[in-house]
């Protein structure tokens, strides 16, 4: 009986090892799964969303290739489209959040959808990333789940309010949509511009982001005679004030400043033609900056895969992504509690320096700033990486140009 | 207010408010033939900006969208004769009870099925056609050349349509089905036919319109949004089934949003033309030019 029975028992031993020795390379295999929620379809910015899918891509391609995380898991992105709109961005997180399972969530791109999101972040426990959602709001409200690696809209407006003051403009007029960004940046405006002491007149337009024709604004603006106008819209509406601007004569003759990168992408001049000549816009990246190595592998792959220079959105995609693979490797854990715990804890290698995350005042918290640049085109189709650097001091390539008087 | 600059608001108005009312007649146009409300009408605004940019950048050349223009509307027709004998006619050959709003609802399904189609076949970015001409001035308002040849093709649209509608043997018919669709069948007047037509030529108009604007709003899949929605408040405005209720709503409808924008608040544009359509309902419920229900 006993011979039987250590038999028999020795036997369920060996099943259960066999079991377990097939089962558990198994388990080992299943994928760590990344959510990119980015606007990918209007009325959102789809070119910018495209760009982050990119970048996240060639990142998660990236670390698989690398043998992936925790242990040979490979990273899997599930790709979800929130439209620039708040209820299709809760609508993904959730998605994302329980169906697929994402251990965090990058890509964020509009500061409304954003703002919707991170909430639902905060109650399942999920890290959100901003990866060009700007609103000081994001961050100022020292949620546990939200990181963000892009700038704060209180620094972009300090620095047009020094180069407003470099420049000697006396007359700003500020054309503005009503998103959370663009009402956001109208009041950061308001304020800095007295504590700053910028010592020149303000003008702020607030319009719908949903009107196609801002004639009337532009008009008014033109009657009340700028010298500078600042475009803040973001996607479509951004092309649509520089081409209506420059059709009832208020620009180039009056210079602008778009408030972010939309003009380094490819198809700005496709859109606009000659008219976006003189254009002055705020980027993140410069060809001529001096990246990580991780980021000039980028780069360089980036170059050969699709034979143009990255624009910032890409590059930032892939630093959110491969700064979570480190960040789950050293967590040793998928958990949302365990991720934040290491993304505080460490620091990791972006695209042009070293990101962490510390918990500082205000919008402080949690957040990473890239470099800032306002750049200039001065001829028609001339390419971003041509385009010169008009401010900050220390990154200038040329001065501001005035477009001829007709 | 300085009435130099007033003058300037008020000449965007009516300028974009003529050109808006191609899209309303359109929609009135459906209306008064078919008695149902074409919902996807912003898509067959937004199909025809795509197929004019689609032919001035790969067949035509950017200088062609004169020829563009009767080649995107004459396509944007085949479509909607196409929808309106395979999707729509079924529910006018047979007794079908409610069948307007059954047809309704099939233009509504459209928009949404346009709209990703547009998204699938062009991707979601924007496009835009080069200028149509250079920058001018329209009396003391310095003006796009787009939209100033926009002002006149619609001009030269309204009246050609004009001509189509009261002196052409089809024009008659269109009026006669319009008073009496059981009546002109009497006269022999195949209805079904003249109702694939009418379709065909509501949204060729609207892809006028969206063809004419597309170097000034740009080509993507939710281009039509706004335009229908302006359609749909310059039809209530001017009386429904009224042409020239379309173009007398479109000019109000442009001049009213111009100044409320300019004098109130830009954030809230699309609402003064709401608040007066509804003020007008009000007072005048069948708008404008619209004519009460006459029963026998």
């Amino acid at each position: 009986m006993t011979r039987r029975f250590r038999l028999v028992g020795a036997l369920a031993l060996v099943a259960v090892l066999v079991s377990v020795g097939l089962v558990a390379p198994a388990l080992a295999q299943n994928p760590v799964k990344i959510g990119v929620l980015t606007p990918l379809s209007p009325p959102g910015d789809a070119s910018a969303g495209q760009f982050i899918v990119r970048g996240a891509k060639m990142a998660a391609e990236d670390v698989n290739a690398r043998g992936g995380v925790l242990g040979g898991r490979k990273i899997e992105l599930v790709i979800e489209d929130d439209s620039g709109t708040p209820e299709k961005g809760v609508a993904g997180f959730r998605k994302l959040a329980g169906q697929d399972r994402a251990v965090a969530v990058i890509g964020q791109f509009h500061s409304s959808v954003m703002g919707a999101v991170q909430d639902l972040a905060e109650q399942l426990k999920i890290p959100v990333f901003s990866t060009q959602a700007s609103a000081k709001g994001i961050t100022a409200r020292h949620l546990t789940y939200t990181f963000r690696t892009h700038v704060i809209d209180p620094d972009r407006v300090a620095l047009w309010n020094r180069w407003i003051k470099q420049q000697g403009f006396k007359r700003v007029a500020v054309l503005a949509e009503n998103t959370d960004y663009g009402v956001g940046v109208i009041e950061d405006t308001k304020a800095l511009f007295k504590s700053m002491d910028v010592g020149a007149e303000l003008k702020t337009i607030i319009f719908d982001r949903a009107v196609v024709d801002l004639t009337p604004q532009l008009l008014e603006i033109k009657s009340w005679k700028p010298d500078l106008l600042i475009n803040v819209g973001i996607g479509t509406p951004t092309y649509l004030i520089i081409k209506q601007a420059y059709d009832i004569g208020l620009f180039p003759a009056t210079p602008m400043l778009v408030s972010y990168d939309l003009p380094a992408r490819p198809e700005f001049w496709k859109n606009l033609g000659e008219k976006g000549t003189y254009v002055t816009f705020i980027t993140y990246y410069h060809p001529t900056m001096k990246l990580t190595p991780r980021g000039e592998a980028f780069r360089a792959k980036y170059r050969e895969q699709f034979k143009e220079d990255p624009v910032y959105g890409a590059l930032n995609g892939y630093a959110q992504i491969t700064l979570l693979a480190d960040a789950l490797n050293a967590a040793k854990s998928d958990t949302g509690d365990n991720l934040v715990k290491a993304l505080l804890a460490g620091k990791f290698e972006g695209w042009n320096g070293t990101i962490s995350f510390a918990r500082g005042d205000g919008p402080y918290w949690q957040q990473w700033t890239p470099p800032m640049l306002f750049m200039q085109y001065t001829k028609p189709d001339q390419v971003f990486t041509e385009a010169k650097i008009v401010f900050p001091a220390e990154f200038k390539t040329g001065d501001l140009t005035a477009a001829p008087k007709k | 207010m300085d009435l130099h600059l007033l003058s300037q608001y008020v000449l965007s108005g009516v300028v974009i408010g003529v050109v808006y009312s191609l899209m309303a007649l359109g929609i009135t146009f459906i209306y008064g033939i078919m008695k149902m409300i074409n919902w996807a009408m912003g898509e067959f605004y937004m199909i025809g900006s795509y197929v004019q940019y689609a032919l001035l950048a790969t067949v035509l050349g950017p200088g062609q969208w004169w020829i563009a223009l009767p080649l995107a509307m004459g396509a944007v027709f085949l479509l909607g004769v196409v929808t309106q004998r395979v999707l729509l006619r079924p529910m006018y050959v047979r007794g079908i009870e409610r069948r307007d709003e059954y047809a309704t609802i099939v233009t509504i399904v459209l928009m949404v099925l346009f709209r990703n189609l547009a998204v699938v076949l062009g991707g979601p970015n924007q496009y835009a056609p080069r200028d149509y001409a250079r920058p001018t001035t329209l009396l003391t308002l310095p003006i796009s050349g787009n939209r100033f040849v926009a002002l006149l093709a619609t001009l030269a649209l309204l009246g050609l349509f004009y001509l189509l509608v009261k002196r052409t043997w089809i024009g008659t018919a269109f009026r006669g089905a319009a008073q009496n669709r059981v009546g002109i069948q009497t006269a022999g007047v195949d209805v079904l036919r003249l109702d694939m037509v009418a379709f065909g030529v509501g949204v060729a108009l609207a892809a006028a319109a969206g063809a004419l604007l597309a170097p000034d709003f740009l080509v993507y899949p939710e281009g039509g949004a706004i335009s229908t929605f302006k359609g749909f408040e310059i039809i209530v405005i001017g009386g429904l089934g009224s042409i020239l209720g379309s173009i007398v709503g479109g000019v109000l409808l442009g001049v009213i949003e111009a100044l409320g924008s300019v004098f109130l608040s830009p954030a809230y544009k699309d609402l003064y033309g709401f608040v007066f359509l509804i003020g007008l309902l009000v007072i005048r419920p069948t708008g404008l030019f619209g004519e009460r229900e006459r029963l026998v």
